[in-house]
């Protein structure tokens, strides 16, 4: 009896798989994305609402690598801070409302704009839990519309080795300063929000994942899982 | 046997779950950028670069090709260390492998010759 019911929790893990989805599928959920078929993606400066000052630069740092693995052109980060620093638009409070996004289009060649809005930055009293609320939004330059949208809390373990060894992590706790933990962090929630992103033009899954059912807007999770 | 068996599905559930290997490879690239944005010092600057000739030259994500906006961003710390010609070179680089990037890169090569 109690073998069988092991069995049925595990072959009930399985199917839940890897976690809930809506009731939609890609192309219901993200219809914009793959009318609209972005190519390119330019990545603005986090707007930080938390109370950890360095936030900012952990996920400004950590957004583009899943965005690429997606399959997208994502504009180089440092010559586009460079510029926006340039023309005075470093700030992503005073685009984030704007219905007309061309003028991104017209000087960085974006199809799409990523904005992140970090709200909550919290550290456990056991020092070993981060929990962050971090809002993405991927709005059309073409059109300004909303084309994938996440509000993620994710609490994020940092004292679970990524892995590699005895003798590595022996290495990696000598060097794990409080910064290497937390760009883990926002690395985690970064990659954790765009697994559901359509994939783009240099993914070989490119336009052939519109049947996969689509994830929730609003996520809670725990990583790693 | 069935403690195998459970075993195996339990394994399973969290092999479907977990990420097959990307379409790139960035090695510590990120942590290296986090260290570049907050410091600007020589050792973060050495770090990077070093981050993103191995990306360019030790490619083992699945496409085998270097990632979008690499190219750019090493032309432009080759640039703003001195090195104007490699540097322009790495941007134009950057262009053929991704055309859709000229109206950005061209519009920094041309802030270059001013």
């Amino acid at each position: 009896m109690k073998h069988s019911i092991y069995l049925l929790l595990s072959a009930t893990l399985l199917i839940v798989g890897c976690g809930t989805t809506s009731k939609l599928n890609k192309a219901q959920a993200y219809k914009g994305m793959y009318e609209e078929k972005p190519v390119s993606v330019l990545i603005m400066p986090p707007i930080n609402r938390s109370t950890n000052v360095d936030a900012k630069e952990y996920f400004h740092t950590t957004l583009n690598v899943p965005i690429l693995n997606a399959g997208y052109y994502v504009i180089p980060p440092f010559l586009s801070m460079e510029i926006l620093k340039r023309e005075s638009a470093y700030d992503s409070e005073l685009f984030i409302e704007k219905p007309d996004l061309k003028i991104f289009n017209k000087i960085f060649g974006a199809d799409i704009i990523l904005f992140t809005k970090i709200n909550k930055w919290d550290k456990s009293s056991l020092a070993s839990r981060v929990t962050v609320e971090v809002e993405y939004i991927l709005k059309s330059t073409h059109t300004g519309e909303i084309l994938y949208s996440r509000n993620g809390t994710i609490s994020y373990n940092t004292s679970v080795s990524t892995g590699g060894g005895f003798l590595l992590n022996l290495a990696a706790s000598a060097i794990n300063t409080a910064a290497t933990k937390y760009v883990d962090v926002a690395k985690a929630a970064n990659s954790y929000i765009f697994t559901d992103l359509p994939k783009g033009k240099y993914s070989p899954m490119f336009g052939l994942d519109k049947a996969e059912m689509a994830g929730l807007k609003v996520i809670k999770v725990r990583l790693p899982k | 046997m069935k403690k195998y068996l459970y075993t195996i599905i339990v394994a399973f559930a969290f092999y479907s779950c977990s990420a097959p290997k990307g379409l790139y490879s960035f090695d510590k690239y990120q942590q290296a950028s986090y260290n570049y944005l907050k410091k600007a010092d020589e050792k973060s600057i050495n770090e990077i670069m070093e981050q993103y000739q191995k990306i360019i030259t030790k490619q083992k994500g699945t496409r085998k090709v270097t990632p979008p906006g690499m190219l750019a961003d090493y032309g432009f710390f080759l640039i703003q260390r001195g090195n104007l010609k490699n540097g322009k070179e790495s941007l134009n680089k950057e262009i053929l492998l991704y055309p859709e990037s000229k109206i950005f890169i061209d519009r920094i090569l041309k802030l270059i010759e001013k």
